[in-house]
């Protein structure tokens, strides 16, 4: 239980440490975001006008006060999910404008991990059981070819082959005609849109684990305890899955931990090329058009998500490694 | 019948970058039910390979090339592993070498019994958990430790468990390989007993796998010896004792002295096994043998029967009259009339005269450690005294948690003592150890070097020897070019690894153990120094070569006139090498004085369960 606890204690003492850098950060860099934009509207040359820059500054909301008062409405703020007003999507919020990219994300996305995630280990730990196997052989080849392949790249061809050529798939956006809400139709419409997609990571993201999976478990089947356990006779479904994939796995639920953190930040080539209504593309956008409070949204959330799954990497870890429990209580 | 039979098994090695190589060369014993057999043979003999092939484990690239072994009337050399199913574990089970890895490591040790007995019969719920709890009151260790996981016991713990794991269903047959390797003496010499007991209880048949000649003659009805692939001899082990017939069998019993004797002598194997890739013509054992004879580097010497035993030796069979060559060999000896390294008690106690180089004065550590808001204090070395003598070996004797290796880290400066004062007397005056600092600090680390335990580790694999030994030499006195080459040359010299050119640029994969830990000691004289530190350096050499070791150590205490200190579990070794010994029990100095006197008359009970725990084969031999 200490070991849960410290964990926990350490995730809240990150967590605020990443909130009171996102709200610092900003505020160190020169120049004046009002001062800016007036500028940008009125044309290179044009002098300032001191009542433009005021209304623009009242127009964003920009604070006001000591910078410890500001910290303490920004922590207000947060915690009731206020993150500002977007400026490309005015009058929308923030906190608007990313909850409705968020779950097309974190479903397309989410679902394309975990998937990845139980192939490749499945793969990966058979490949090794059946080491020098031709399975092993062309599952490790193929692996490592298609893990030089750019994702965008591949996205791409598929388009331009199921989309274009055949015309089986949509290519572009998250939905078309129907009205979203959970209907039949806006399922249907969502769903093939999100097939091309969720292919092209689906080609992508098992190879980590596929080959992170046989490298692990080659070595694990060349320890003690498994000779041990062919030696006490038990099957060998056994031995594959309770010794030797048991012990393998460890290294990737941590990896796979890690890697849900990074769906709301990863895909932002992907969800660019299909124009996915999703974080990846909202994020492309806010970094092109200098949205500041939108960006300052995205990475704060991307900073908790990545902290939430270290402590859930941290949790399972615990689980599922008695060692780990002792050795850092 | 016999219980196992094996005959003309051969193995294997055929890696894919390396020329083949036949490990086992048609090797044939057999073991009767209930018999306790040991295997001895030195790393790379091959004996955990025949382990294995009887288990039925070999890995690639290993595999069975000949033979048959003949479990209870059925060869199981070529059956399939799901026909071996019926044979593993109910019938021949085994405890590995490794206790650390040996067990599961992320499960609780009741499911590694649990998955096996549920396996192998028809026992369910209750009834295995009152069987694993009778397993472990079998093995002595309270059963409330069903439920822990393997980290969180002791090695010797584990070992027993594994013990007990080995016996869960009743097999009538136990290959034990090494399974007390790298344990306390004191607690290898319990899970001994342990083993012995169980086996006069319960009756299973044991092949008993060891380099160390002490255990497997003092628990074995017979022995058989292993050199390079090939069983060199065997016998009944009281008889093997009487009256070895292999002069590699005697090289092997001469590594072992008496410690009670008045001048200890042991002889040593000098060479090294041959490359089995290019096995030579004759006998394997012929270029390190001292009785051989012109035909032992033509003719490859059959087994024959000697006297009672069998041996593999052209001189043995014509001395006891089982080869009609007529050669004239002379009358059998019982030694091996190889090198010996000879230590009394009188050149000891002319040691101790010597001045004292490092003085321990009432000298505690204590560690704290905090967990959560408390502190845990935790005494390792309370109110230690002792002096090291200047061209005098001093061994630091205890079990595993004695405070050894606290008292090392604060005499080379590693760790400063809580209290007391140790002072080194060195060239340059008296100093206080952890009152060094800068400068001074780094010419103490000049003169006080450390030898490893475990010399395989501590020579950096991807260096020649030459750089290895030039790294201390740059550092310290600042040597380049040729002058750098020639001092590198005369340091191999110095430990008889010679021609010294020849193994400049040699790598630490190309040495034997012996030479390896010679390299190790090189490096330590490089800098020149007054006192070395060497932590258990033997105890991982095959014995042959042991002495080899020991002896240059000594020959560095006459002629350099350097302090030792050998740190060490083992009284044995203590009593070879050293001059006077000093015991420590957790963390206090219980005895010292002289080698020679603590061993003949101990008077502290730790004492007396350090020498009860070391093997002695031969008091039964001689009474």
């Amino acid at each position: 239980m200490r070991y849960f606890a410290r964990k926990i204690g350490f995730f809240v003492l990150t967590l605020w440490a990443v909130v009171t850098l996102n709200f610092l950060i900003p505020r160190l860099q020169p120049g004046d975001p009002a001062e800016l934009m007036v500028q940008n509207l009125a044309g290179k040359n044009a002098q300032l006008n001191r009542a433009q820059v005021e209304a623009m500054r009242d127009l964003l909301g920009a604070p006001s006060g000591s910078l410890f008062s500001q910290y303490w409405s920004y922590l207000g703020q947060l915690a009731h999910g206020d993150l500002g007003i977007s400026y490309t999507y005015f009058p929308y919020t923030v906190a608007e404008v990313i909850g409705k990219a968020f779950w097309w994300t974190v479903i397309l996305v989410g679902a394309v991990q975990l998937l990845s995630f139980a192939i490749g280990i499945l793969l990966g730990a058979f490949a090794a059981w059946r080491r020098n196997s031709r399975f092993d052989t062309s599952v490790t080849v193929i692996s490592t070819f298609v893990g030089t392949l750019q994702p965008f790249w591949i996205a791409l061809l598929l388009i331009y082959g199921l989309g274009y050529g055949l015309g089986w798939f949509p290519t572009a956006g998250g939905y078309e005609a129907s009205t979203p809400g959970f209907n039949g139709a806006f399922l249907y419409d969502a769903l093939s849109h999100a097939f091309l997609p969720a292919l092209t990571l689906m080609i992508v993201t098992p190879i980590g684990w596929i080959l992170g999976m046989r490298n692990t478990m080659i070595m694990n089947l060349g320890e003690d305890y498994i000779r041990l356990a062919r030696a006490k006779g038990l099957p060998d479904r056994m031995i594959a899955l309770r010794y030797a994939a048991r012990n393998a796995l460890l290294p990737s639920v941590a990896g796979f931990a890690l890697a849900l953190g990074g769906i709301l930040g990863g895909t932002i080539l992907v969800e660019s090329v299909f124009d996915y209504p999703g974080l990846g593309r909202l994020m492309g956008e806010a970094v092109g058009i200098k949205d500041y409070p939108l960006l300052q949204g995205l990475m704060l959330l991307t900073a908790v998500a990545t902290l939430v799954a270290n402590l859930i990497a941290d949790l399972l870890y615990g689980v599922l490694d008695p060692r780990a429990r002792r050795a850092a209580a | 019948m016999a219980l196992l039979d094996v005959r003309d098994l051969s193995i294997r090695y055929e890696p894919k970058q390396r020329p083949a190589v036949d490990a086992v060369d048609q090797l044939s014993f057999s073991i009767d039910e209930g018999e306790f057999v040991g295997l001895i043979g030195e790393s790379g003999s091959g004996k955990t390979t025949v382990g294995m092939a009887v288990l039925r484990l070999l890995q690639r690239p290993g595999r069975i090339s000949g033979g048959s072994i003949t479990f209870d009337g059925t060869d199981i050399a070529h059956l399939s592993q799901d026909e071996l199913r019926k044979y593993r574990w109910r019938e021949i089970s085994t405890v590995f070498q490794s206790s650390m890895n040996a067990l599961n490591p992320v499960t609780r040790v009741e499911a590694q019994f649990a998955d096996v007995i549920q396996c192998h019969t028809q026992l369910r719920g209750g009834e295995v958990t009152e069987r694993i709890r009778t397993l472990f009151d079998m093995v002595l260790i309270d059963p409330k430790f069903m439920t822990a996981f393997p980290h969180e016991l002791s090695g010797g713990m584990r070992q027993r468990i594994n013990l007990a794991l080995a016996l869960a269903i009743g097999p009538r047959f136990v290959v034990l390989d090494e399974p007390t390797t790298g344990l306390d003496v004191v607690v290898q010499h319990s899970i001994l007993e342990n083993v012995r007991r169980l086996q006069a209880e319960l009756g299973f048949a044991v092949l008993f796998i060891s380099h160390d000649l002490g255990t497997v003659l003092d628990l074995s009805d017979r022995t058989m010896v292993m050199y390079a692939g090939k069983l060199a001899e065997e016998q009944a082990t009281r008889q093997l004792l009487r009256d070895p017939l292999h002069p590699y069998t005697k090289g092997l019993l001469g590594s072992y002295g008496d410690p009670r004797a008045e001048t200890v002598r042991i002889t040593y194997v000098p060479g090294r096994p041959p490359d089995l890739a290019h096995r030579p013509d004759g006998c394997a054992f012929a270029a390190r043998c001292p009785e051989r004879i012109d035909r032992c580097a033509e003719i490859e010497p059959a087994r024959t029967e000697a006297g009672e035993g069998l041996v593999a030796c052209h001189v043995a069979a014509i001395q006891r009259g089982a080869d009609g060559s007529g050669i004239e060999v002379g009358p059998p000896i019982r030694t091996f009339a190889g090198p010996q390294f000879v230590k009394s008690a009188a050149a000891s106690a002319e040691a101790a005269r010597g001045l004292p180089l490092v003085t321990v004065d009432d000298v505690s550590k204590t560690y704290v450690r905090r967990q959560g808001l408390r502190a845990v204090r935790t005494e390792a070395v309370s109110g230690a005294n002792f002096v090291l003598h200047r061209g005098g070996v001093t061994a630091l004797v205890g079990q595993s948690g004695s405070g050894k290796s606290t008292l090392a880290r604060m005499i080379t400066g590693v760790d400063a003592p809580t209290a007391g004062r140790i002072t080194f007397h060195g060239s340059d005056g008296d100093q206080v150890v952890a009152r060094m600092r800068g400068r001074r600090l780094r010419s103490y680390r000049g003169s006080v070097q450390m030898v490893f335990q475990d010399p395989y580790s501590a020579l950096n694999p991807t260096k020649t020897l030459g750089a290895t030994l030039a790294r201390p030499l740059i550092n310290f006195q600042q040597l380049h070019g040729s002058k750098l080459r020639e001092r590198v040359i005369e340091l191999l010299e110095t430990v008889a690894l010679s021609p010294g050119e020849r193994f400049v640029n040699r790598y630490p994969h190309e040495l034997s153990g012996g030479q390896r830990q010679r390299v190790v000691i090189a490096r330590a004289l490089a800098v020149e120094p007054e006192l070395i530190v060497a932590d258990e350096p033997i105890s991982s050499l095959d014995v042959s070569i042991r002495a080899e070791v020991l002896e240059l150590f000594d020959k560095l205490v006459h002629e350099r006139n350097v302090g030792i200190l050998y740190i060490t579990h083992d009284l044995l070794s203590a009593r070879m090498l050293c001059d006077e010994v000093v015991v420590l029990n957790e963390g206090k100095v219980v005895e010292q004085g002289p080698a020679l006197d603590v061993i003949r008359s101990p008077q502290d009970d730790c004492t007396r369960l350090l020498l009860d725990a070391i093997p002695n084969p031969f008091a039964a031999a001689r009474s």
